[in-house]
């Protein structure tokens, strides 16, 4: 924003004319009044590139609107879709926002061109243009893929998603081709709130998702700390061989541990079981995963074992690394072993690791994998069949079931919205935190 | 360590005291079985000849060793493919992010220009939201360009998934570079692009590094997106690959499965145990920041 930008804006012009021909038709102004060919141009060239198009962007964007006209008796290719329509409809009225950032940057570079012609006498020429072109087409060129990149791979389908929310797009009555979606309004946030099919299986689902992240993170943020404490003990002999070993699962990809455990736990034949019956600690199986509760308990166990390492090897990291005067001080002042412990180490360790708690805890509230691949959500009841909510699902994974097994895309887009309200305190507060953010400038 | 000599001195042992020891250290050997045995108990069955869960012992290399289990997996699988595909997805969708982002982010760190603001909000506000959240909008799209099915369309959706996140990451990097020396290197004739690839990347190395590696590793085990995008099985990459062939057949495929899984965690554990010094900077340096 160079000051030229910010002061063009009041100043009153002389000669209004090619302003008022820019706004008529875009570089209209630039090319017949201003001398500015090249660049009123691009402008008209853009213009007309759109109103070419113009009967396209109108049929899009009503399409956005209406969603298709059910025609029961057409053959299915040629019935309306209302899903193809609806992402159509999205794209091309993001294409028409960027027209008319343009337009409105054409009537204001007419109107600063203006305003230096009046200051100056005389207008920048083609040359000045072309080497000021050079600068910006370096930014344009190398911003555009990452724009684009974002809008429809990102911002589209999000915007997309927002929207299903709003619609009655599920199965059976309302899958395309067959039949049309139409926008419902509130209606999917009433059923989650009313409906007993989903409204308890939400309830249920939400208060487990916040019961797993705070018992998931607590449980690997405690099993952490006291194994690093164990280790920095000076009488605990080979440390080091005990630390190695205790951080292969950190080490091992998550997915290949969970599905490895989803077999050691297999209520049949899992090795955990018959071990157990070998030494004669168990007459029947313990069904670990198909239990109602025996299979929450198994993910946080398994989740236990995934994750402790983290919080030891940072733990470890931030007890090794406190200041040693402070405790020469500390002996100084009397304080036994204990009393250090309590008054240095373990406060800084709270310290340094409460926010890196806090990550964790948002991370696990997302945790697919963990439930995913040990339990796939289950085990299931008899309310789970229609919902499709099994014991361990967090909203998460019962969103992909919603989505992949089931085709309830309206129930699942309600409930991303509300995974997010949830998340983006979270994300906000971790990204206010990164180096990027504090140090950058914007 | 050195400084805990201060501060503990070795007390006297009493009964007691060796007492708790015995049992810390019961504890810790516990532990350490507890950690050691799935590991140990899977790559036994990589190595073992029967096919079925239930036909294996349950203490690990308790039978003949075999490498039926490998065999099976690259005749009767199309695993081998899988690992290709994945390595390929992994080492483009690398390639792209690097290139996008860094220009991105130096045209961010570097320009100024009204729009700016807003497209750093925005990218910020983007990248709260998990990559799937809008999978069946991506599943749509990608379909509407024919790329369903594609690997390319795999690389897309990820390419771009990681652009708003990466680029800030970057940009905070290259704010740090003091803008002199580019503008330097530009008075001297240089324009952007040059000043960029001579001055600006050799500094950004150990960022773009990271970004590389971050970019290689994360489709590895990414399982939503491949799922949902990729559908015939020459096509698939390692996680949905092996998630099949275990799922629902849990008796008949474990150790088949056992021996695609180490061969996907050896490499990693040897990337993780180079990098362990500098991922142990890397978590000191996130726990120091206020």
């Amino acid at each position: 924003m160079s000051s030229a930008n910010k002061a063009a804006a009041p100043v009153r012009l002389k000669n209004p004319w090619p302003v008022v021909a820019s706004t008529a038709f875009m570089g209209l102004g630039q090319m017949t009044m201003q001398k500015q060919y090249l660049k009123g141009l691009l402008y008209a060239l853009v213009e007309v590139l759109v109103l070419l198009n113009a009967s396209v962007f109108v049929r899009s964007i009503a399409g956005l609107i209406t969603l298709g006209e059910p025609k029961p008796d057409l053959p299915l290719r040629q019935r309306d879709n209302s899903i193809f329509m609806m992402v159509e409809g999205i794209i091309f009225l993001v294409l028409l926002l960027l027209f008319l950032g343009l337009y409105l940057n054409n009537i204001r570079d007419a109107h600063r061109t203006q305003a230096e012609y009046e200051r100056t006498g005389s207008y920048p020429g083609t040359r000045a243009y072309l080497s000021s072109l050079a600068d910006t087409s370096f930014a344009v060129v190398g911003l555009s893929p990452a724009m684009l990149l974002i809008i429809f791979f990102v911002a589209v389908p999000l915007a997309f998603s927002a929207l299903l929310a709003f619609t009655n797009y599920s199965s059976p009555q309302h899958i395309p081709p067959a039949n049309t979606v139409d926008w419902v309004g509130l209606q999917n946030m009433k059923d989650v709130a009313n409906r007993p099919l989903w409204s308890g299986a939400f309830a249920r689902t939400a208060v487990w998702t916040v019961t797993w992240a705070t018992l998931s993170t607590t449980t690997c943020y405690v099993g952490g700390m006291l194994l690093a404490l164990a280790l920095l003990n000076k009488r605990i002999r080979f440390p080091k061989v005990f630390r190695v070993v205790y951080i292969l699962p950190y080490a091992v990809p998550a997915m290949l541990s969970l599905m490895i455990w989803r077999n050691l736990l297999n209520g049949q034949f899992g090795p955990i079981n018959r071990m157990l019956m070998e030494w004669g600690w168990l007459q029947q199986p313990i069904p670990w995963l198909s239990d109602f509760s025996l299979a929450r308990a198994s993910v946080i166990l398994v989740n236990l074992w995934l994750g402790f390492p983290y919080f030891m090897m940072l733990i470890t990291g931030i007890m090794t690394s406190v200041p040693a005067d402070l405790y020469e001080a500390a002996q100084i002042d009397g304080a036994n072993a204990r009393k250090q412990f309590t008054a240095i180490t373990l406060p800084m360790v709270l310290y340094q690791t409460i926010p890196l708690f806090i990550m964790s805890f948002s991370y696990n509230l997302n945790n697919f994998g963990a439930v995913f691949f040990l339990t796939g959500g289950g085990p299931t009841d008899a309310a789970t069949t229609q919902s499709g909510a099994g014991a361990t699902d967090i909203l998460m994974s019962w969103m992909y079931k919603l989505t992949y097994d089931l085709r309830q895309y309206n129930i699942a887009a309600v409930l991303s919205i509300l995974v997010f309200a949830v998340i983006a305190p979270f994300a906000i507060y971790n990204f206010s935190r990164t180096k990027a953010f504090k140090e950058g400038e914007l | 360590m050195t400084n805990r000599d201060l501060t503990m001195r070795r007390p006297k042992m009493t009964v007691s005291r060796a007492l708790t020891y015995t049992l810390l250290y019961t504890i810790l050997v516990v532990v350490a079985l507890l950690v050691l045995y799935p590991l140990l108990f899977t790559v036994s069955s990589a190595f073992s000849k029967g096919d079925a869960l239930a036909g294996l012992r349950v203490y690990p290399f308790q039978q003949e060793l075999s490498l039926r289990q490998f065999d099976r997996l690259f005749q009767k699988t199309n695993y081998v493919k899988w690992y290709l595909n994945t390595l390929k997805i992994a080492a483009i969708n690398s390639l792209i992010s690097v290139t996008v982002t860094t220009v991105a982010a130096y045209v961010f760190s570097r320009f100024r220009f009204r729009a700016k603001k807003p497209l750093l909000m925005s990218m910020l506000i983007l990248q709260m939201f998990p990559s799937f959240a809008g999978m069946i909008a991506l599943y749509i799209l990608v379909w509407r360009m024919g790329l369903l099915d594609n690997h390319l369309g795999l690389i897309l959706v990820y390419a771009a998934g990681n652009i708003p996140y990466n680029t800030w990451l970057i940009k905070g990097y290259l704010d740090t570079i003091p803008k002199s020396l580019d503008e330097a290197g530009r008075v001297d004739g240089a324009g952007y692009f040059i000043s960029f690839f001579k001055i600006i990347l050799p500094i950004a190395r150990p960022m773009v590094t990271f970004l590389a590696i971050t970019s290689f590793t994360g489709p590895w085990m990414d399982f939503i997106l491949p799922r949902l995008l990729l559908k015939s099985d020459g096509n698939k990459t390692l996680a949905v690959g092996l998630f099949e062939m275990i799922n629902g057949r849990e008796n008949n495929n474990f150790t088949m499965f056992a021996a695609g899984a180490v061969l996907v965690a050896v490499p990693f554990m040897i990337i993780f145990a180079l990098n362990q010094q500098y991922m142990t900077q890397v978590l000191a340096a996130g726990a120091v920041k206020e």
